[in-house]
């Protein structure tokens, strides 16, 4: 039995190294006027995919669209050869998707609903939905409160139990909005490990705010922001980009203002109560220390030049 | 306490459930104004303003009950509210105290129940505004002047007690048990308590516990104007004092008690804890030791369990499908709106039972079938409700939980979701008749009759499950499209407002143009459901057209956040398959074939009208042909016929020889006839003398033919008239068929149905004066001639074709049926397939027959009349309908005796009684015949001595009608029918007299009041004294009723009906015109009463006067031995009015008015309750107060003026007072 399954996984694996998700041209704007996407093309592969942009970037209705629930204006995304944006029951079976605000059933117990998503999603066999619903409840560290009613949850329980319903029925393309939202240190932690871990073989779209589970965790990413896609490509080639542009110094609150009018800040931050401010210049300043840049710089750099500064 | 009971209405006046069951009880009041009978005490009678003090009292108390149902709802929630959100974590740490804590939430959510209530007030409002404005609904005229206070002061004395007894109970279970779901049992509770309560409560003869223990008030209110006058229910306030007090205090105390225990025992910080701590404190624990375990899950082998099946088609989507069904549908049950509006529904119901198939006050059995008819009135409505709240509910619930996201994206298709949804509602659709069944069958087991019927249960339920499944069907399409649950409601309520609105208050009527609309037949003992193509052709109509909502639905179907229509749009077309057109066209060529065939019925094979088509044919016709009116005509002297009636295939075949005679002294030269047939395909040919004569005049839509005889009819020349004729039904009309003539079973057809009169019909005129006005028809005073009329004076009333003529006939029908027309059996056969009956009636009869058949019973008794004579005497009736047989049989022999032995003798040597189906409810008398409704006392329970026994009274009535009406025929002129119908009713009230004893006639009599006052007060055309009352009928059976039993009493009983027999000797069976009329009839009573009472004939029968009488005091004082000395103090006075019922004289002249005072009530030998005189005089009494001293007999304890109610007294309950002794 062990082996069979094994066997139809590699089949599985295979196929899906040939997968890719192909995002082109995606434009929407909502009824109220606001463009949510604009022109949005990417390239997704498996592995972990960090989409990383403030709130209101358009990072929910990019991935609301990919994961069949909203429809866009023009463009088109395709998951191998189907086309997401018209068979979308196709994708359904193939995705996993955790949003990024969501409500549950008060009255039913986390494993009757898991055990019954499990049903919808196609796992018949009553011993392999038990098996999937007792392993994904441990495995989200939820086990002893099984038998509780969702109502009576925490945020970071619900948080948990939503990952779990995303992760059943071996799903090939996994969809998680701010799934960090909520949870403990701990928790976090656990859960960027199931992601790596599922990340191996499917592709793992992450949006989040915090750069740094995109640091850990992705190997690729895009930074998007006022619906368009501003910067995409390995983290680790983006942080180079800004080799030696990065450059920080402490100075008194009070001077904050000035400083930014002269110079493009990009973050502050307090340490031992003084303001340290980090800048971006093409050249070496006067007075300021050359700083290694990392994905946060990248990321506020980006933000800033279309936003202002976002810290 | 303050802040939190601001909080507690900001949250309730946000949440749309609170303004949910306001529409609710705003909508269902209007509804309930314009069209409802919600009514207390005489409640009734039409005088009452249904906004009046009383009445809109009585409304606000009864819809409160309804509002007591909500209560479990409304105050059950708001301490829940804090442990199911779990807000207990804050608000522990705020500054509140326990009683604040509690306080603001009981206040704050009873404040959002009294605004709930006061959707009542406001609906009850506007309902009576659009019902006087628009004169829509059937209370129109009942709208009296507006007063706000009408309505504050009761709802503040009534409503708001209830509300808060009911509130603060359901406050307090939650608080102290935690759990919701007890205030539904609570609600239960309430609910069954009220019922058992109320039905134990008409056994007590104690009112006053009765009112006191009633937690509503509604017996307390019952009590408390049960005599109020009609003036009195327009004016007064319920006086909040003696046993509505002490109702008000009791149960305002009992509400006020759980209360003040929660405030002193109520523990804050254990209720919010208890709950939530005990499972996270132990979780805490564990949590680190299972961190481990977790880790050693292989994620990999996990995720690998594939999903077997690779599409949710076919039968795996099916099963998948009806799983979440279930699961929604448990979802449904479960929610308390849910269960509490469905409660309403049931409460409602039982409510409607109470008076199910009541008749004169009497009860009827709890048949099945009148059980089912309950839940056509309210309980359908508030169904209706239900289903369209529930079902956005249904729709919406993932998005309601904020589940959509996760939901929509899981790989199911549209169908399999929207179909579990629409599965789920089609189970509620079958379990709604669960709850109505038990409730029918709960009443059937409290009123100890064991005779369920499940299956008729089952067939009564399948239409209207059918009707709500098609609203359903509409509601899911557009709540979908709406695609927001609280604009989904109002657009869904809107809609079938619109839609019942325009078909209930319109005119247009056009069944086809109201979605859902499915014409029934009421189901009948006699013909079951009768006819049912029309009924299936609706259901198929509508059924296809709701299956095309509910496909266009489907593809529709919110999935995930898209809102912009074009994009839905997209998505609709997208999702359109070969599948979904192959059903849309098969759903389309159902409705639409469905539509057409109705159509093709409706308007094709039958015609049409509308409601202005049809008033502007009564014009046309009286305009063009009522100079034909009363224009000599010859008379029919003999019949002899043959009928044919296919009852299945609803048609009759009849073939009638007419001799016709010229009793006119000028010569005839030709023949009007017209049409008035209920078969609405009629075909006719004429022979005269074996000639077809030509037709001068042929108008088929009038119906109105005149004819060339072939040879002028000299005068006393006769000549032989034969007419063929056909009569069928085709298909079904608009508005459902009536199967009032033809059924399958229970054939009812009068000789105007088989043949066509001669002369022209003023049956056919519009009678309505304001659309008599609208197309410039003459107002007229009076309809018939006068009595002085010389043609009015040549015609019967009820015949003009023809006086006294000799009938006989054959007639046959289906095998298994008997036919019955006037007429002796002569023989019977079966030939053909068919059986066959010839009947002839050896006496001369007036021309009144009539045909019947059906698959009967017969009960046959033969009795000895009176004059030694033996009659046979027959009921055919239905086989189960045989309860009530010895209270029909005693009506025919008590009444067949006595007016054989104080009139004439009787004419026939048999007596009939034919039962038939309960599509018309009345008794009608032909010769030797009487016509019977099935509704009408055959399944009455007439156990209860005190409730009339209408079997024995009505047949009593139809039995005189053999003497005033079959042999003394009225000529046609003004006031004929008084003759007719006052003496029926004096004969039977006579009957009932004799049987029952003088000292419980009391109750007939105040009926007989009652409804002659009543019927003054609804007059239209100004009120007639006997002599001249054409129409009235509250004037003939009312107020003819109380003029002759009281002349009896005081003629004396042997010389009026001496006078009456010497009336009949001259009259019946009169010959030769002029027939008999008021005057004769007047003046043969008149010319012999005394001079000293000449003024009593003249009062009741040539004017309108009303008494004013009244006691103001009794005393008594004990004498030696048992004697008492009696002291009324009385007052009289006697009143003149004119037709509009003005005032116009006081009665200055000194009248004849009874004192009684009397013991303790007894029963008769019958169980009856019956008075005990021990003083009963006539007293000489001038207009006035007056001061009567006696002495009596015994201990007094009634006493007053006109105790019986024989005099037409305005105020009749003030008569009688307690004796005071001192």
């Amino acid at each position: 039995m062990a082996c069979f399954s094994i066997f139809v996984k590699t089949i599985k694996s295979k196929n899906l190294s040939l997968m890719q998700l192909i995002i082109q041209n995606l434009s929407k704007t909502y009824s109220n006027n606001v463009q949510a996407l604009k022109d949005v093309s990417l390239t997704i592969n498996r592995g972990m995919f960090g989409l990383l942009g403030p709130n209101g970037a358009g990072k929910s209705s990019l991935m609301r669209t990919i994961a069949t629930l909203q429809e866009a204006d023009s463009g088109s995304i395709s998951l191998g050869d189907i086309d997401v944006l018209r068979d979308k029951d196709s994708v359904r079976k193939l995705l996993g998707y955790l949003p990024q605000e969501f409500g549950v059933y008060p009255r039913v117990s986390a494993e009757t609903m898991l055990d019954h998503i499990a049903d919808l999603k196609g796992i018949t066999n009553r011993g392999e939905r038990k098996e999937v619903v007792q392993g994904l409840l441990q495995k989200v560290n939820l086990y002893d409160a099984r038998k509780k009613n969702l109502g009576t949850y925490s945020g970071g329980m619900k948080q948990r139990f939503g990952i779990a319903q995303a992760l059943i029925g071996n799903p090939q393309l996994i969809i998680v909005d701010e799934p960090t939202a909520g949870l403990d240190p701990a928790e976090r932690n656990r859960f960027h490990n199931l992601l790596s871990e599922i990340g191996e073989n499917t592709i793992v779209i992450l949006s989040t705010h915090i750069v740094e589970d995109v640091t850990n965790l992705c190997s690729d990413m895009a930074i998007i922001c006022l619906g368009e896609v501003v910067a995409k490509g390995n983290p680790n080639e983006l942080v180079r980009s800004l080799e030696g542009k990065v450059f920080k110094k402490s100075i008194e609150k009070a001077e904050l203002d000035q400083y930014r009018e002269d110079y493009e800040v990009i973050s502050t931050s307090l340490k031992m109560g003084k303001t340290q401010i980090r800048v971006v210049a093409d050249e070496p300043l006067l007075g300021f220390e050359t700083a290694t840049p990392d994905l946060e710089d990248v990321y506020f750099s980006e933000i800033t030049k279309r936003q202002g500064l976002a810290v | 306490m303050l802040k939190i009971l601001s909080f507690e209405l900001k949250y309730r006046f946000k949440r749309p459930a609170t303004w949910g069951y306001w529409a609710a009880m705003f909508l269902l009041s209007i509804l309930l104004a314009t069209n409802g009978s919600v009514s207390i005490g005489s409640g009734s009678s039409e005088k009452i303003f249904v906004n009046g003090p009383t009445q809109a009292g009585a409304f606000i108390a009864i819809m409160c009950t309804l509002g007591a149902m909500l209560a479990t709802a409304v105050m059950g929630v708001p301490v829940y509210r804090d442990i199911e959100h779990k807000t207990q974590n804050y608000y522990f740490s705020y500054p509140i105290s326990e009683k604040g804590y509690l306080m603001g939430r009981f206040w704050g959510s009873f404040i959002a129940l009294i605004f709930i209530g006061s959707g009542i007030l406001m609906g009850h409002i506007l309902g009576c505004w659009i019902s006087k404005t628009f004169e829509v609904g059937n209370n129109a005229e009942r709208v009296g002047p507006f007063n706000i206070l009408y309505y504050l002061w009761p709802y503040l004395i009534i409503g708001v007690p209830n509300l808060f007894f009911a509130g603060s109970l359901f406050f307090s279970l939650v608080a102290l048990t935690k759990r919701v779901f007890v205030t539904y049992a609570g609600g239960v509770m309430l609910l069954v308590g009220y019922l058992i309560a109320s039905s134990l409560m008409t056994d007590l003869d104690n009112k006053t516990l009765a009112a006191i223990v009633d937690p509503f008030a509604i017996n307390a209110l019952d009590d408390l104007v049960r005599y109020w006058t009609v003036s009195e229910q327009n004016t007064r306030y319920f006086p909040l004092a003696g046993n509505l007090l002490w109702n008000r205090l009791l149960w305002v105390s009992v509400g006020l008690l759980p209360l003040l225990y929660l405030l002193f025992r109520f523990d804050f910080r254990r209720f919010l804890e208890a709950k939530a701590a005990k499972g996270l404190f132990k979780k805490r624990q564990k949590v680190a030791k299972q961190s481990l375990v977790a880790d050693k899950i292989d994620l990999q082998r996990i995720l690998a369990i594939n999903p077997t099946t690779s599409s949710l088609s076919g039968w795996k989507g099916i099963k998948t499908m009806v799983g979440m069904a279930k699961l929604e549908f448990r979802n449904i049950v479960r929610d308390p709106f849910f269960i509490a509006i469905l409660l309403a529904a049931a409460l409602f119901m039982f409510l409607d039972m109470q008076y199910a198939g009541m008749l004169y006050g009497t009860d009827s059995l709890p048949t099945t079938f009148l059980m089912l008819e309950t839940k056509d009135s309210t309980f359908y409505f508030i169904v209706i409700i239900l289903i369209i709240f529930i079902t956005g509910e249904v729709v919406n619930r993932d998005r309601t939980f904020n589940f959509h996201l996760i939901a929509d994206a899981l790989p199911l298709p549209n169908w399999l979701v929207y179909g579990s949804k629409f599965l789920a509602m089609i189970g509620i659709m079958l379990f709604i008749p669960v709850i109505g069944i038990l409730c029918g069958m709960a009443w059937q087991t409290i009123q100890g009759y064991f005779d369920y019927n499940l299956p008729l249960y089952l067939q009564g339920y399948a239409v209207p499950v059918l009707q709500w499944t098609f609203l359903t069907m509409i509601t899911f399409l557009i709540h979908t499209l709406v695609n927001n649950k609280m604009t989904g409601h109002a657009v869904n309520i809107a809609f079938w407002a619109v839609l019942y609105g325009t078909r209930a208050f319109s005119e247009y009527n056009y069944s086809l143009l109201y979605f859902n609309a499915v014409p029934t037949g009421a189901f009948s003992d006699m013909n079951g459901f009768g006819y049912l193509t029309n009924t299936i052709a609706y259901l198929l109509c509508w059924g296809g057209l709701s299956a095309v909502f509910l496909v266009i639905g489907n593809l529709f179907w919110t999935r995930g956040t898209e809102t912009n229509f074009k994009n839905r749009w997209q998505l609709a077309m997208q999702r359109f398959r070969p599948m979904t057109g192959a059903l849309l066209s098969v759903f389309t060529l159902v409705w639409l074939g469905a539509a057409g065939y109705i159509y093709y019925n409706q308007s094709v094979a039958n015609r049409y009208r509308t409601a202005e088509e049809n008033r502007e044919l009564a014009v046309e016709y009286e305009q063009k042909y009522r100079k034909y009116y009363l224009r000599p005509q010859p008379k029919v002297t003999s019949v002899k016929v043959e009928v044919d009636l296919h009852p299945k295939q609803r048609m009759m075949d009849a073939h009638g020889r007419f001799v016709i005679k010229n009793k006119h002294n000028r010569p005839l030269d030709s023949l009007i006839l017209n049409v008035g047939s209920g078969f609405p395909h009629y075909t006719m040919s004429l022979k005269i003398n074996g000639v077809e004569p030509k037709k001068i005049l042929n108008d088929s839509i009038q119906r109105f033919y005149i004819y060339k005889l072939p040879q002028t009819l000299l005068p006393n020349d006769t000549a032989v008239m034969e007419i063929t004729s056909h009569g069928e039904f085709r298909g079904f009309r608009n508005g459902g068929e009536s199967q009032f003539t033809v059924a399958e079973n229970g054939t009812f057809l009068n000789h105007g149905d088989l043949f066509p009169g001669i002369g022209y019909s003023a049956q056919s005129e519009m009678s309505s004066e304001r659309y008599r006005k609208k197309y410039k028809l003459p107002i007229r005073e009076f309809d018939t001639p006068a009595r002085t009329d010389s043609v009015g004076l040549k015609n019967f009333l009820f015949s003009q074709e023809g006086d006294w003529i000799t009938f006989e006939g054959t007639v046959s029908t289906d095998p298994d049926q008997i036919a019955i027309m006037p007429g002796y059996l002569q023989k019977e056969w079966t030939e053909n397939g068919r059986k066959y009956f010839t009947y002839k009636q050896n006496e001369v009869m007036d021309m009144f027959f009539n045909v019947a058949s059906a698959r009967y019973a017969v009960h046959r008794e033969t009795i000895k009349n009176a004059d030694g004579q033996d009659i046979k005497v027959e009921i055919f009736h239905h086989p189960t309908h045989n309860k009530n047989m010895s209270h029909f049989m005693a009506g025919l022999k008590d009444a067949l005796k006595y007016c054989s032995a104080n009139f004439t003798p009787y004419q026939f040597k048999q007596m009939r009684i034919l039962e038939f189906p309960r599509y018309r409810t009345f008794a009608q008398s032909f010769p030797n015949t009487i016509m019977y409704s099935e509704d009408f006392g055959f399944l009455a329970d007439f156990s209860d001595p005190n409730q009339t026994n209408y079997a024995y009274y009505v047949t009593a009535h139809e039995v005189a009608h053999q003497w005033w009406g079959h042999q003394v025929m009225p000529s046609f002129t003004r006031g004929g029918n008084n003759i007719a119908e006052a003496l029926a009713e004096y004969s039977s009230h006579m009957v009932l007299h004799h049987a029952y004893g003088r000292d419980v006639m009391q109750e007939r009599l105040k009926y007989a009041l009652d409804q002659y006052l009543r019927g003054r007060g609804s007059e239209s055309r100004g009120e007639q004294p006997l002599m001249d009352n054409e129409n009235g009928s509250y004037i003939w059976y009312g107020k003819g009723t109380l003029t002759f039993y009281a002349l009896q009493d005081m003629v004396g009983e042997q010389k009026l009906n001496g006078w009456l027999r010497e009336y009949a000797q001259k009259t019946a069976f009169r010959q030769n015109a002029p027939f008999t009329t008021t005057d004769e009839w007047y003046n043969s009573i008149y010319a012999q009463t005394p001079d000293s009472l000449k003024y009593f004939v003249e009062d009741c029968i040539k004017k309108i006067a009303l008494y004013e009488n009244k006691v103001t005091n009794v005393e008594a004082t004990p004498l030696k031995g048992d004697q008492y000395k009696v002291k009324l103090s009385v007052e009289t006075k006697k009143l003149y009015y004119d037709k509009t019922g003005k005032e116009i004289a006081q009665g200055k002249t000194p009248n004849y008015i009874d004192i009684g005072v009397f013991a303790e009530e007894t029963k008769n030998k019958l169980g009856m309750k019956q008075k005990v005189p021990l003083y009963l005089q006539k007293h000489k009494l001038t207009p006035g107060k007056h001061t009567i001293e006696l002495v009596v007999k015994g201990k007094p304890i009634k006493g007053g003026i006109d105790p019986y109610n024989k005099l037409i007294d305005r105020m009749s309950d003030d008569n009688v007072t307690k004796v005071e002794v001192l």
